[in-house]
């Protein structure tokens, strides 16, 4: 095919300024050696003074209380709590997958690279977005422990059951429609608010994922104890098998 | 001086490094280029990108955690027996009996979960400098395989000790696993190579995570780091030709954009 074939786009206009420029050697070598010798001090302190854990053997018999996996995944261990696990589990991390990747292709524009937070809106977005999030996630994390449904159990996937609503509703499609609602909703008001342009609101959007990971692994981490209860850090006894 | 020209004016310092000690700009040009670690870099770099606060030479921690991953991991394979009656015992000894052996453990630990750390924090610097932009698209895509091949080197990892911790933190995840729409099952049998967790599940999930994982993620991570070179190095500002700053207005003007080599 020859050049004159490919589909023609208008070029965007923009200004590059890539600025002064300096050797590699010294200028990026040195500061490559010395964030390697800090982080192996690091590493090399940690290992002396803070042992990888090893409690008793696998034993198939003896479920410990709770039982936990490793940091990175007890956010979504943490959404296994309020619905159903193949969303939880698999439809929940295959989404925000396919989108993280997806960014790139949905805000295309050029302009903006290189520059921490993009324009003067950006960090109060960032922080609007996030304090949103944060928000909506421990609220509803809350409501969902505690809330009376009826019997003595507590939840809003059992009080809709108790209601006589099929399970589906209160384990599938209400925490779904609510994964949908919390971002388009910060995306609205974000567009409104700020008159925000597309990678703005890819900056709420992108903050939306990172707090709700962070807020939902330091639940998941910190505040969930025997039974996945919700309590205070302090309260957590260590599972059995220490 | 003496000291440097003893290490640095003698033949067989030479004979490795030809250019000798780089302290003349050709002679800077010349190391990078002449050395096979070094020339993954290119000659020169916009100084704004190679400031601390741009990029918190996070992809570069990210990397270099798993050159600590692999040298420590080694170690522990000396030691380290994939059978259901052995694991947990031989790595009770490498803790107790094997010279370093806990040092080294704790190390691989520690690291590991530092390279998903710094893997999630290089990619939030990513996003939050627009460096995903194009013509970078195709490489934050690369990147997020990265990620999902980091978390899976971390959790492969995590069933190895054979401990209580590690059974049922399988567990879950193999539930999680299992619960997927249509295939939940075949997953689940394919996660644990059976029915329940054992001797199968502990050699496959062994070898990929002692050899499969990481070569997968060493010829991931060269295509990363070729394409950071072919999409014209770490990113730098981009503004709307509208919209630019009046201070770099003023200084690009008349001033034809600094193009030079990118060897
Ligand atoms: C094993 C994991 C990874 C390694 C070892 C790695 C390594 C690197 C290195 C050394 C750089 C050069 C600049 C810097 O240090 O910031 C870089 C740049 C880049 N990385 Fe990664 N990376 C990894 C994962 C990721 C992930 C998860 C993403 C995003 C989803 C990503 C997207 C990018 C992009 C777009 C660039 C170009 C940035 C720019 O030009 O400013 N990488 N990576």
């Amino acid at each position: 095919m020859s050049q004159e074939q490919l589909p023609v786009t208008e070029p965007e206009q923009v200004i590059e300024d890539p600025g002064e420029k300096v050797h590699v050697w010294p200028h990026l070598v040195s500061i490559e050696l010395v964030g390697a010798l800090i982080f192996t001090l690091l590493l090399i302190l940690m290992a002396i003074f803070v042992k990888a854990p090893l409690v008793d053997l696998a034993n198939p018999e003896v479920t410990p209380n709770p039982s936990k996996a490793p940091w990175y995944f007890l956010g979504l261990q943490e959404l296994l709590l309020h619905m159903h696990p193949a969303l939880a589990g698999v439809i929940v991390p295959t989404a925000v997958l396919v989108l993280l990747a997806a960014i790139p292709y949905i805000d295309t524009k050029r302009a903006g690279t290189g520059v921490w937070f993009y324009s003067p809106k950006g960090i109060p977005i960032t922080i609007f977005s996030a304090i949103y999030t944060t928000v909506w996630n421990v609220s509803l994390i809350l409501i969902d422990e505690y809330l009376p449904a009826g019997d003595g159990s507590t939840g809003i996937a059992p009080l809709l059951i108790s209601w006589g609503l099929p399970p589906a509703v209160g384990y599938v499609f209400v925490p779904a429609a609510l994964m949908i609602f919390i971002p388009w909703s910060l995306a609205v008001i974000v567009k409104r608010r700020w008159d925000a342009d597309t990678r703005e609101l890819m900056i709420a959007l992108y903050t939306f994922f990172l707090a709700s990971f962070i807020v939902l692994t330091i639940i998941g981490t910190g505040f969930r104890g025997h039974g996945m209860k919700l309590m205070w850090p302090w309260q957590i006894e260590p599972p059995i098998g220490h | 001086m003496r000291l440097r020209d003893l290490i640095v004016n003698n033949r067989f310092f030479k004979s490795i490094y030809r250019t000798g000690y780089p302290d003349t700009a050709r002679k800077r040009v010349m190391v990078v280029i002449n050395s096979l670690a070094l020339h993954l870099h290119p000659v020169r770099v916009p100084k704004r990108a190679v400031r601390v606060t741009y990029t918190w030479g996070l992809g570069g921690l990210s990397i270099f955690m798993f050159v600590i991953l692999t040298i420590t991991g080694v170690f522990l394979m000396f030691y380290y027996v994939p059978s259901v009656r052995e694991a947990y015992w031989s790595v009770v000894s490498l803790d107790t009996s094997v010279m370093m052996g806990q040092f080294m453990r704790n190390m691989h630990r520690w690291a590991a979960h530092m390279m998903v750390l710094m893997v999630l924090l290089h990619m939030t610097r990513v996003f939050y400098t627009g460096s995903y932009k194009p013509p970078r698209d195709f490489n934050w895509v690369i990147g997020i395989v990265l990620l999902v091949l980091t978390m899976l080197l971390s959790f492969t990892g995590y069933l190895l000790p054979w401990d209580q911790l590690a059974y049922w933190a399988i567990t879950v995840g193999a539930e999680m696993g299992g619960s997927a729409p249509f295939v939940g099952k075949q997953v689940n049998i394919a996660l644990l190579g059976g029915f329940e967790i054992g001797q199968a599940t502990l050699i496959r999930w062994y070898t990929l995570h002692v050899i499969f994982l990481p070569l997968l993620l060493i010829v991931v991570v060269s295509m990363h780091f070729w394409r950071v070179r072919k999409d014209g190095n770490i990113s730098t500002p981009i503004y709307p030709a509208e919209a630019a700053p009046e201070e770099v207005r003023r200084r690009l003007q008349g001033s034809a954009p600094a193009n030079d080599e990118m060897a």
